[in-house]
C-alpha cells in the first residue's frame, strides 16, 4: 500500500508535466493561425498549470502523513523557483563570472574591472547620480501617488477618469515617452527657427532667451527624473489605491464619527493600514530607478551633460563599448547597491511574520 | 484505489507518448551539420524600415529561382541587437556601419572568415581595393566585404541665393575662409552647425575633425591616427583641432555661436539656410542630410553641394559605409552574398532615393544612381579611391570606447569650453584608448 | 465554509452602511473643494506632456518642426493646420495589423502564464531572492537565455537544459516574459496576501479546508484587487516591450510586434519623429482599455467581512 502510494506520488506529477510538454510542443510547432494558437496557449497554459498544481497536490495527499506538510510548500514554490533560476538566477551567475574576465571574456583579469568601476571619473559620477535617482524619484512618485489615491478615493464621480489620467503615461511605450518630452525640453538657439519645446516657448513668451535645459548641470538630472516620476506615479497610484480600497469602511467611518479630522484619518488609519504596501511600492520604485537607463540614454550625451547613471554606463560599456568585463562589473555594482534594500525588506518581512 | 490505478495507467500512456514525441524531435534536430541550408537568410542592417523595404524589394526581384528566401531586417538598436543575436547565434549576415567593432564581433559572435567561406581574397581586392578589404582584417583573415559607401565630405549651400549674392564655389581652404569672411562682411553668418544627436551627440563634430585631419596631415598619418600608432594628442591632431576651432570660434562665423552647437540637433542645423534671405550659407554634412531639408526644397535649385576643399596636403574625400559580416557558413548564405555584391543588385540599390547608397563595386555605372547628387558624389568618391587618398570615417574605425565615446564627447566639450581646452581634451581621449 | 461568517458580518455592518450612505449625500464636506482642486491640478500637470503628443500627432511634419505645438491653439481653424496624415503613414507602415495581432499573441499568454505561476507561500529565502532578482537588468539576461534557447546547456557532458528549438517561436517569448515578470508578481502579491487577516485562514482550516481549497476558494477571490493591479502591469510591460520580443522572435516582418514596428518608424537618424506621435497614441489605446475594464475590480470593501473574522 505504502509503495503504491509512493509510486503514485511520483508518477502523477511526471504525467502532468508530460501532458504540458506535449501541448507545449504543439504550440512550438504550430505557426498556422495565430488566433487559434493564442486561444490554445491560454487555455492549455493556464488550465495546464492549474492541473499541474492540482495533480501535485493530489500526489502529496498520497504521501504518508508525516511527510505531507514538509513537501507541500515545495509544490507551491517549486515551479516558480525553476522558472526563476532559468530566467534570472542563471544570468546573474553568468554576469558575475564575466565581470572577472577581460573585454571579450577570453581570460580572467581578477579585480581589474572593479578597479575601473570605482576609479573612473564618469563611473563615480554615475554612482552619485544613481543614488540621487534612488532617493528622489521614489519619494516624489510615492508621495504623489499616495496623495492622489487618497483624494481620488473620496471623489463621488470621475474617480476612474482621474486615475486614468495619472495612469496614462504608463501606457506610453518608451519610444513614445522620449518624443513626449522632446516636445517639452527641446532647444533651438536664436536664429534656428521657433522653439518647439514648451519650456522654451514659455521662456520666449516671458521675454527670456531659450535655454538648453538638458545641459544645465546639475539641474538636468532633476529634469530627467521628472520624466521618470511622470511615467511611474501611475504604478504607485494604482497599487496604493487598491490597498486603500481594502481598508474596511467601518473603521474609517467609526473614526469620523468619533470626530477625527480628515488629516487624522489619513495619518492614524490610512497610512498605518497600508504601510506594508507603501514599503512594497517604494522598494519597487527604488529598484526601478536603479535600473533606469533609457531616459538618460536618449536625452543627450550623458557624459557631456554629466547625467550618467549606473545602468546607462552598463549598457554603454557592454553593448556599445563591447567591453563585456566592464559592463558586467557595472551590473554587479547594481546587485550590490540593492543589498540594503533587500535587508530592509527582509527585516520588515520578519517583523510581519512575528506579529501574525 | 481504482481512481489511482486509472491515473497511473494514464500517466504511463502519456509517458510513452511523450518519449516517442521527444525522439521524433531529436531526429529533426540532428538532421545535419550546422551549416546545412536552412532555406532562410536574414540580413540585419542599421537602416530605416523604408530602406529595408526597398532592399527587400530588390532582393525579391533579383534573387529568384533559388531554394532559399532572404529577409532584410531594419535594426532600431543596431549595436545591442548585433551583440545579443550574434552571441545567441541567430544572425546570418549583418551590414556593419562601424568596422571598428568588427574584431570584437569576430571573437564574441564567432563570425565566419571570407577565406573559410571559400572566397578568393585577391579577386575581392581587385574589385574593392586592398585598403578597403583590410578594414576587415583580423589575425590574417578577412571578415568584411564592402557593400555600400556614402560620401561625408560635402558642403551644402542655398544655390539660388548663393548665385544671386555673387558667391563662387570655393576649391581651396583659403577660398572657403575668404568666402566666409565675405559673408560676414555682407552682414550675414556663413556657417550653420549642430552636433546634438541624442545619445550619440558629438559625431558630426568628429566628422569635421576627420575631414581636416585627412587634408592637413595626409592619409598615412590619418591611418596611424585611427590605429593609435601615434598618440591622440600628437602635434598633427592638435593642429587639426586648432583649425577646426579656428572656424568654430571665429567671431561671427557660426550661427548661434560654437557653445550652442552641442545642444542643437544636427537635423535642425541646416534649416536657416532655407530662410528668406538665408540666415546661414554653408553646412558641412554627409549625403543623407537632405532628408532633413524642408519638403519643398528642390535639389539643384534651392540647394546644392560642393566637395570639402583641399587643404595643405593631398587627402580626401572622407566616406562612411557598410561592410557585410557573415555568421553562418552555408551554401545559401554564400549564394546570397555573391548576388548581393553583383552588379545587378548593386545597381538597383544605387537607385533607392531614400538610401543615398553608393556602390563600392567599380562596375556600377553612374546611370544606376537615383539622382544627380548621388551620381556626382559617386564620381568624387571613385576618384578619391582611385588616387588612394579617400579614407573611411576614422571614428567608425576606432575602438568603440573612443570612436563612439570619448571622441564624440571630447569634441563637443571643446565647443563648450573654448580653444584653450583643446590640449587637455585630446590628452583625455588618448588616455581613454583601451589597452 | 465561510458563508456563516459572512452573514454575521453583514448584520454587524449594517449601521456602517447607513453611515457611508450618509456620506454620499453630504458630498461637499469640509475640504471637498480642496480635494477636487488638487485632483484637477495634478491631472492637468500630468496631461500637458501627453497633450503635446496628441496635438503634434495631428499636425503636418513641416509645421511640427517649425512651430511649437501649443501655437496650434492660437489659430485652430486655419487651413492646413490639421492632418491625419501621420496616422495614415503609421498605419500603412508595413503590416501594422499583423504586428498588432503579434503583440496580442505575445501579451495575452504572457499575462495569463505569469498569473498561473504566481506563488503565494514563499518563505524568506525565496523572498530575498525574489527582491534581489527584481534588480537584474533584463539586458544582462538576454544573451545567456538566447544561448540556452538556441544551444541548450550542458554541464560536464550532462544535459542540464535540453536543446528545445524554442528560438523564433512565440512560446519562447511567453516563457521569458513569465520568468521576467515573476519577481514583481511574487513580491506584490505576497505582500497583499500577507496583509490578509490570518483569522480567516485559521477558521477555514478549522472548518476542514486543505491548503489547496483555501488557496482557490479564499485567497484568490480575496486578492482580486491586487490581481487586477498586477494584470495591468504585466499587460503593459509586455505590450510596451520590444526588446524581449525582438530578441527571441527575431526582426522578421511576419512576427514583428507593434512596438518594434512603431519604434522603427522614426528612422535610424530620427528624421520622421512626428510619425511616432501618432504611433504612440495607436499603441496606447489597448492598454488604456484594459485599465478601464479592470477598474471595476478596484472596489471598496472586498475584505469588509474580514475584520471581525
Amino acid at each position: 500500500m505504502f509503495a503504491l502510494r509512493l509510486v503514485g506520488a511520483v508518477v502523477i506529477p511526471i504525467a502532468a508535466f508530460y501532458t504540458l510538454w506535449v501541448t507545449f510542443d504543439f504550440l512550438r510547432d504550430s505557426e498556422a493561425n495565430r488566433v487559434i494558437v493564442v486561444g490554445v496557449a491560454v487555455v492549455v497554459g493556464v488550465g495546464g498549470v492549474f492541473f499541474l498544481y492540482w495533480a501535485m497536490n493530489r500526489a502529496v495527499e498520497l504521501l504518508p502523513e508525516r511527510y505531507r506538510e514538509g513537501v507541500r510548500p515545495w509544490i507551491f514554490v517549486g515551479p516558480a523557483m525553476v522558472l526563476l533560476s532559468v530566467f534570472l538566477v542563471y544570468p546573474v551567475i553568468n554576469t558575475i563570472l564575466i565581470s572577472f574576465k577581460d573585454a571579450q571574456s577570453q581570460s580572467f583579469v581578477g579585480l581589474d574591472n572593479f578597479k575601473f568601476v570605482f576609479t573612473d571619473e564618469s563611473m563615480l559620477r554615475a554612482i552619485r547620480n544613481t543614488l540621487g535617482w534612488m532617493i528622489l524619484v521614489p519619494v516624489a512618485a510615492v508621495t504623489t501617488g499616495l496623495a492622489f489615491a487618497t483624494l481620488a478615493d473620496r471623489l463621488r464621480r470621475g474617480e476612474a477618469v482621474a486615475k486614468s489620467i495619472i495612469f496614462l503615461p504608463m501606457a506610453i511605450s518608451f519610444a513614445g515617452a522620449s518624443i513626449t518630452w522632446r516636445l517639452i525640453y527641446s532647444f533651438r538657439p536664436a536664429g534656428f527657427g521657433s522653439n518647439i519645446g514648451l519650456l522654451n516657448g514659455i521662456m520666449l513668451g516671458l521675454g527670456q532667451n531659450p535655454v538648453d535645459w538638458l545641459s544645465q548641470h546639475p539641474w538636468n538630472n532633476l529634469y530627467l527624473m521628472v520624466i521618470m516620476v511622470w511615467m511611474q506615479t501611475g504604478f504607485a497610484m494604482v497599487v496604493l489605491s487598491a490597498a486603500i480600497k481594502s481598508i474596511p469602511d467601518e473603521i474609517i467611518e467609526a473614526a469620523r464619527i468619533d470626530g477625527a479630522s480628515e488629516w487624522q484619518v489619513f495619518r492614524r488609519i490610512i497610512v498605518p493600514s497600508i504601510l506594508p504596501t507603501i514599503v512594497v511600492v517604494a522598494t519597487y520604485m527604488v529598484i526601478n530607478s536603479l535600473k533606469v537607463f533609457d531616459i538618460v540614454f536618449v536625452m543627450g550625451n550623458a557624459e557631456l551633460n554629466q547625467t550618467e547613471v549606473i545602468a546607462e554606463r552598463m549598457i554603454r560599456w557592454f553593448f556599445i563599448g563591447q567591453d563585456y568585463g566592464k559592463g558586467a562589473a557595472i551590473a554587479v555594482v547594481l546587485f550590490i547597491v540593492v543589498i540594503p534594500v533587500m535587508v530592509w525588506n527582509v527585516r520588515r518581512f520578519r517583523e510581519e511574520e512575528m506579529i501574525r | 484505489m481504482r481512481r489511482l490505478r486509472l491515473l497511473s495507467l494514464l500517466s504511463i500512456v502519456l509517458l510513452i507518448g511523450g518519449a516517442c514525441k521527444a525522439k521524433e524531435n531529436e531526429g529533426g534536430a540532428t538532421g545535419g551539420p550546422k551549416e546545412a541550408n536552412t532555406g532562410k537568410v536574414n540580413v540585419l542592417a542599421a537602416v530605416e524600415p523604408e530602406e529595408a523595404d526597398a532592399l527587400q524589394g530588390i532582393a525579391d526581384q533579383t534573387i529568384t529561382g533559388v531554394d532559399y528566401t532572404v529577409e532584410f531586417e531594419a535594426a532600431g538598436n543596431f549595436e545591442q541587437d548585433v551583440q545579443v543575436r550574434g552571441q545567441g547565434g541567430t544572425l546570418d549576415v549583418i551590414l556593419l556601419p562601424q568596422p571598428g567593432s568588427l574584431p570584437g564581433l569576430v571573437t564574441s559572435a564567432h563570425a565566419v572568415s571570407l577565406e573559410d567561406m571559400g572566397y578568393d581574397i585577391g579577386e575581392l581586392e581587385a574589385t574593392f581595393g586592398k585598403p578597403f578589404m583590410d578594414l576587415g582584417l583580423v589575425d590574417g583573415k578577412h571578415y568584411g566585404i564592402p557593400t555600400n559607401i556614402n560620401l561625408k565630405s560635402m558642403i551644402w549651400y542655398p544655390k539660388d541665393d548663393f548665385d544671386k549674392a555673387g558667391y563662387k564655389v570655393p576649391t581651396t581652404w583659403d577660398e572657403l575662409m575668404a568666402l566666409s569672411d565675405q559673408i560676414v562682411a555682407d552682414g550675414s553668418t556663413p556657417w550653420c552647425v549642430g552636433f546634438q544627436s541624442e545619445g550619440s551627440t558629438g559625431w558630426p563634430a568628429t566628422d569635421w575633425m576627420e575631414d581636416i585631419m585627412l587634408r592637413t596631415a595626409g592619409p598615412d598619418t590619418y591611418d596611424q591616427w585611427y590605429k593609435h600608432e601615434i598618440p591622440f594628442d600628437d602635434p598633427s591632431v592638435v593642429n587639426a583641432g586648432k583649425m577646426f576651432g579656428d572656424v568654430m570660434f571665429h567671431p561671427g562665423y557660426v550661427l548661434g555661436g560654437a557653445e550652442n552647437t552641442p545642444g542643437l540637433a544636427f537635423g535642425d542645423a541646416p534649416l536657416p539656410m532655407f530662410d528668406n534671405p538665408p540666415k546661414c550659407w554653408l553646412h558641412r554634412q554627409a549625403s543623407f542630410i537632405n532628408a532633413f531639408f524642408p519638403k519643398d526644397a528642390k535639389a539643384g535649385v534651392d540647394y546644392d553641394w560642393f566637395p570639402f576643399p583641399s587643404m595643405t596636403t593631398e587627402g580626401g574625400p572622407l566616406f562612411g559605409g557598410e561592410v557585410a559580416m557573415v555568421f553562418r557558413n552555408s551554401p545559401e548564405v554564400k549564394d546570397f552574398l555573391d548576388r548581393f555584391m553583383g552588379t545587378d543588385f548593386q545597381c538597383a540599390m544605387a537607385g533607392i532615393t531614400a538610401a543615398s547608397r553608393i556602390s563600392p563595386n567599380v562596375n556600377v555605372g553612374s546611370d544606376c544612381y537615383a539622382n544627380q547628387i548621388l551620381a556626382d558624389s559617386a564620381e568624387v568618391l571613385k576618384e578619391g579611391l582611385k588616387a588612394g587618398t579617400a579614407r573611411f570615417d576614422a571614428s567608425d574605425l576606432m575602438p568603440a570606447a573612443v570612436g563612439s565615446g570619448s571622441f564624440w564627447t571630447g569634441m563637443v566639450k571643446y565647443m563648450k569650453e573654448g580653444p584653450s581646452s583643446l590640449d587637455g581634451i585630446l590628452k583625455d581621449i588618448d588616455s581613454s584608448w583601451p589597452s | 465554509m465561510s458563508l456563516a461568517q459572512a452573514g454575521d458580518v453583514e448584520e454587524a455592518a449594517e449601521p456602517v452602511v447607513a453611515a457611508s450612505q450618509g456620506r454620499g449625500v453630504g458630498e461637499v464636506r469640509k475640504g471637498g473643494w480642496f480635494v477636487l482642486l488638487t485632483i484637477v491640478a495634478v491631472c492637468v500637470l500630468w496631461l500637458i506632456p501627453a497633450l503635446g503628443v496628441l496635438v503634434t500627432s495631428f499636425r503636418n511634419g513641416d509645421l511640427v518642426n517649425t512651430s511649437g505645438w501649443w501655437t496650434a491653439f492660437a489659430h485652430p481653424f486655419q487651413a492646413g493646420e490639421w492632418t491625419v496624415e501621420n496616422y495614415r503613414s503609421a498605419l500603412d507602415a508595413g503590416g501594422l495589423g499583423n504586428s498588432f495581432l503579434n503583440s496580442l499573441a505575445v501579451t495575452i499568454p504572457s499575462t495569463a502564464y505569469a498569473f498561473s505561476w504566481m506563488d503565494f507561500r514563499g518563505r524568506y529565502l525565496l523572498f530575498v531572492t525574489v527582491v534581489g532578482l527584481l534588480v537584474v537588468p533584463l539586458q544582462m539576461a538576454l544573451i545567456p537565455i538566447l544561448k540556452l534557447y538556441v544551444n541548450g546547456a550542458t554541464l560536464f557532458d550532462y544535459v542540464v537544459f535540453p536543446q528545445l528549438h524554442l528560438n523564433g517561436t512565440f512560446l519562447a517569448v511567453w516563457l521569458a516574459h513569465t520568468g521576467f515578470g515573476l519577481p514583481l508578481a511574487v513580491y506584490l502579491l505576497r505582500n497583499y496576501i500577507g496583509s490578509l487577516p490570518s483569522s480567516i485562514i485559521e477558521s477555514a482550516k478549522i472548518d476542514g479546508a486543505d491548503h489547496f481549497t483555501i488557496f482557490w476558494r479564499l485567497i484568490v477571490p480575496l486578492s482580486v484587487p491586487a490581481l487586477a493591479a498586477f494584470a495591468i502591469f504585466q499587460f503593459l510591460w509586455v505590450w510596451n516591450d520590444l526588446l524581449v520580443a525582438y530578441v527571441f522572435l527575431g526582426g522578421e516582418r511576419s512576427v514583428q510586434v507593434l512596438t518594434l514596428n512603431l519604434a522603427n518608424l522614426v528612422g535610424s537618424r530620427g528624421e520622421n519623429w512626428q510619425l511616432l506621435t501618432s504611433a504612440a497614441f495607436i499603441s496606447m489605446a489597448l492598454p488604456l482599455i484594459v485599465f478601464f475594464s479592470l477598474q471595476k475590480y478596484f472596489v471598496r470593501g472586498l475584505t469588509a467581512g474580514a475584520v471581525k473574522g
